[in-house]
């Protein structure tokens, strides 16, 4: 890739192809997503976003196919990749027997980000939990705990976002609050590569949508350009 | 600041102890496991203090073995509840901080259950290590880091697996023959006296085969975790 490209692109990958067990969970991929942009991965439930965003966070490895993510190699960079990347999955990845406070302190710990406790109530707060620091985190709401995984990402110094089915169980605060997090993300410079099946949610933050069939890309276009079928919340993953 | 590999270990180390610490989900299944062991072995064998003592060692590592297998079941317990290991592989750095962070937690939550365990044994099968007490903990300590290393490493191996509850000790309990070797006969001899002074060459067996078998599995354990 030219030093423009790595440059220009947040991630890149070429006629990936992911099998697990005997499924082809991604199929030949091709994908190009700009630095500050938002991009949106979706489609049916089992058709590879989830795999297609571990692919891209270094949590899978390729069966064929290159990629490269902020400009590192998919095979081989992983952990440079992981220093600038964060992956927020369905659960958040929270210990529910550790308070708010607690589960950034660890956080931090691991991501070797040095903050101190001010830092940490400041994230807190920045996320509206700043009243619950001290509260276990089986105790929150599904909303409460979307915002103290979201707190985690906030406190490390990060290019590029993975949320993965981030409006999944959220009301309409929720959903606020996931809009807010994207916009703030983006207006920092950040890049967001969100999946979704809610299509009708995420399409609006969205500068480029991706539609994922069946473990194939189907389009790859502006939410403009997308057509009826690919909002259409029937639609089902074919047997491969 | 550096995601160094002490901070990382820490980090699960506490992580661990203190999420223990709240629920006492597996110390008290621990506890209570290990004390019903040997109050059956103890009531079973009689109060015949030759027996008791020629068997002690043995008794307190079998309870000891049995208990350990509460805890290393549960080693990935935390990260499954959280949603999988994913989270704590996306942190950047050394992924080998998973292994020893759970090593060390399953390590301390051994000791601390043989803290309780051992003056329980005392009174059940007239075990009177206080003659020997540095010997007796030296030997205790390396069987019980041997059995960590060893069990922790199993345990990540056997986390997905839909039968792990039968997997794990199928397959740990073969690769700790020499650890109890090691420390069934180290422990005996420091309980029941060693008059042809043979104790040495068990402690041997113990430190060479933790010093390897921690750094095989230090070594290898990206492998096992890495997809």
């Amino acid at each position: 890739m030219s030093a423009g490209a790595t440059e220009r692109l947040a991630i890149r990958l070429e006629n990936l192809s992911k099998r697990l067990g005997w499924t082809w969970a991604l199929r030949e991929i091709e994908l190009e997503v700009e630095r500050g942009s938002t991009v949106v991965l979706i489609g049916p439930n089992g058709a590879g976003k989830t795999t297609l965003l571990r692919l891209v966070a270094t949590l899978l490895r390729p069966t064929s196919g290159t990629g490269e993510v902020l400009g590192f190699p998919l095979q081989g960079g992983a952990d440079a990749i992981r220093r600038r990347v964060g992956l927020l999955s369905a659960r958040g990845h929270l210990y529910g027997d550790l308070s708010a406070l607690e589960n950034l302190r660890f956080a931090a710990w691991m991501a070797g980000v040095g903050v101190d406790e001010a830092q940490l109530r400041a994230a807190l707060t920045e996320v509206g939990l700043d009243h619950v620091s001290e509260q276990r985190a089986r105790e929150f709401s599904s909303g409460m705990q979307k915002r103290l995984a979201f707190a985690t990402l906030l406190m490390r110094p990060l290019d590029l976002v993975l949320l993965d089915e981030p409006y999944a169980s959220l009301d309409s605060d929720g959903i606020r609050m996931v809009d807010d997090f994207v916009d703030g993300w983006k207006s920092r410079g950040g890049t967001v590569l969100l999946a979704t099946h809610r299509r009708g949610l995420a399409v609006r933050k969205a500068d480029r949508v991706t539609v994922l069939q069946a473990g194939r890309l189907l389009r790859f276009c502006t939410p403009e350009e997308l057509e009826p079928a690919d909002l259409d919340p029937q639609l089902v993953a074919p047997a491969r | 600041m550096k995601s160094s590999l002490a901070l990382r270990t820490w980090a699960i180390l506490w992580k661990d102890l203190l999420i223990e610490l709240r629920t006492k989900q597996s110390f008290s299944a621990m506890v209570f496991f290990a004390a019903l062991v040997l109050f059956l072995f103890g009531f079973a064998i009689g109060p015949d203090a030759a027996t008791l003592s020629r068997l002690g060692g043995g008794l307190l590592w079998i309870a000891i073995a049995f208990t350990g297998m509460l805890s290393l079941g549960r080693t990935f317990q935390s990260e499954e509840v959280a949603g999988g290991l994913d989270g704590l592989r996306m942190y950047p750095g050394e992924i080998r901080a998973i292994y020893l962070g759970k090593l060390l937690t399953n390590f301390s939550m051994l000791v601390v259950l043989e803290v309780v365990l051992v003056p329980v044994a005392a009174v059940l099968l007239q075990l009177e290590p206080w003659d020997r007490f540095p010997l007796f903990v030296g030997i205790t300590l390396l069987g019980t880091f041997g059995f960590s290393v060893v069990g922790t490493f199993y345990a990540s191996l056997t986390q997905h697996l839909r039968a792990r509850e039968l997997m794990l000790p199928l397959l740990l309990f073969p690769a700790l023959v020499p650890v109890f070797l090691g420390a069934v006969n180290g422990t005996t001899l420091a309980l029941a006296g060693d008059p042809l002074d043979r104790i040495g060459g068990w402690i041997r067996l113990l430190i060479a085969f933790d010093i390897i078998f921690f750094v095989v599995c230090v070594w290898i354990f990206p492998l096992v975790l890495e997809e």
